[in-house]
């Protein structure tokens, strides 16, 4: 009788310790992608266009490496919008224009901010 | 506009097996939790079940519809709900006071031949499905009704006063003999082996059995049952039906 009891806590201990790793890994996921967003824009900003695209890739790149959990885990119209964000973001670059880029490098660093906000464990998001 | 096309047709693809997988995971998932539960009937389900038997329904048939939600969605609160089942399940036995509390207690309507209106106010029973629940178990008149008690599960179980019992064989002094419980040996046509063993008996004593009941092969038996004392019980299949009009 007491075996099923403690076979219903280890469940619940188990979702739980998922519950948080996931978010710890998606908090350390998202934030080396903005890292590599944020350095492709100084950049930018710098005119040095290869290196803005390369640092871009590279995050792309990050992101795609994860694409498994990431679409297990995750909301799929949220994953697909960031996918989609991306391969804005490299089409500005190819087109060199600053102000456009900056836009949408931006909105993809916020999509990405939300995504990781989405699964902390906080009252916010309980409530 | 050919790629585009492909693109679709794969994506509708893969909708497809997602649901179609999706749904046997989930349905594997609710035939567990629900074996988890016992072997109530739904009627018969405590308060905690039956929110348990409502919520789990709901929680699969999202993510079983909608497969941009990740699979979680709906596994996650599943397993949750029904790990906190089990572990109230276990906790209900273990405390009166807890079992109280998430249980409720059963309500004592009838008592000693008198309708306790509070009691049958508190409880939202009407006259009307009092009267329903009686007549359902065979009681047509409210005086033979000692005590009627409205179980948490929502059953309602009467005691007629003593005098309305019937008598049993103990009151008449008749000696009876029982027969015990039947086994099934042969079910369908199917031998149950296992029974055949526990009850001590031999193919032989199989087959001599059968064709008593003019029966040679197995396979023509729909059901054969021998209880403790011996007793066989055997029903012949019936012959195909033929259809069409005469």
């Amino acid at each position: 009788m007491m075996g099923r009891l403690w076979v219903a806590l280890l469940v619940l201990a188990g979702i739980l310790t998922a519950a948080l790793s996931t978010s710890q890994w998606l908090d350390g996921l998202t934030e080396d992608i903005i890292v590599q967003l944020e350095q492709a824009e100084e950049l930018a900003l710098a005119e040095d266009w290869s290196g803005a695209t390369t640092a871009t890739q590279d995050a792309l790149q990050l992101w795609t490496d994860s694409q498994f959990p990431l679409h297990a885990l995750m909301r799929h119209a949220e994953t697909d919008d960031i996918q989609i964000s991306f391969h804005q973001v490299l089409e500005y670059l190819e087109q060199e224009d600053i102000d456009l880029y900056a836009a949408m490098n931006g909105q993809l660093v916020t999509q990405l901010e939300l995504l990781a906000e989405m699964e902390r464990p906080s009252l916010e998001n309980v409530l | 506009m050919e790629k585009l096309s492909s693109s679709c047709q794969k994506e509708e693809g893969i909708t497809l097996f997602t649901g179609f997988a999706r749904t046997i995971i989930l349905y594997a998932i609710i035939i567990v939790g629900i074996r988890l539960m016992g072997k109530r009937q739904v009627g018969e389900l405590e308060p905690s079940e039956l929110v348990l038997s409502l919520l789990i329904a709901d929680l699969a048939s999202v993510p079983m519809q909608d497969v941009e939600l990740p699979l979680h969605t709906g596994v996650v609160p599943m397993l949750t709900l029904l790990a906190i089942t089990m572990a109230m399940s276990v906790l209900t036995v273990k405390s009166i006071r807890f079992r109280t509390l998430l249980c409720g207690q059963p309500s004592i309507v009838i008592k000693k031949g008198a309708i306790d209106q509070r009691e049958m106010s508190k409880t939202r029973l009407t006259i009307d499905e009092l009267l329903e629940e009686l007549r359902g178990q065979g009681y047509t008149d409210l005086s033979t009704v000692e005590y009627a008690i409205l179980e948490t599960n929502g059953m309602l179980s009467v005691l007629p006063y003593q005098n309305q019992k019937p008598p049993s064989a103990l009151d008449l002094g008749v000696a009876v003999s029982g027969g015990g419980l039947p086994a099934i040996l042969i079910s369908d046509g199917n031998l149950i082996q296992k029974n055949l063993a526990l009850g001590g008996h031999s193919l032989d004593w199989l087959n001599e059995k059968m064709r008593e009941f003019g029966v040679s092969n197995m396979r023509d038996i729909f059901l054969l049952t021998v209880d403790e004392a011996g007793a066989v019980y055997c029903i012949a299949k019936e012959l195909p039906h033929r259809g069409g009009a005469a």
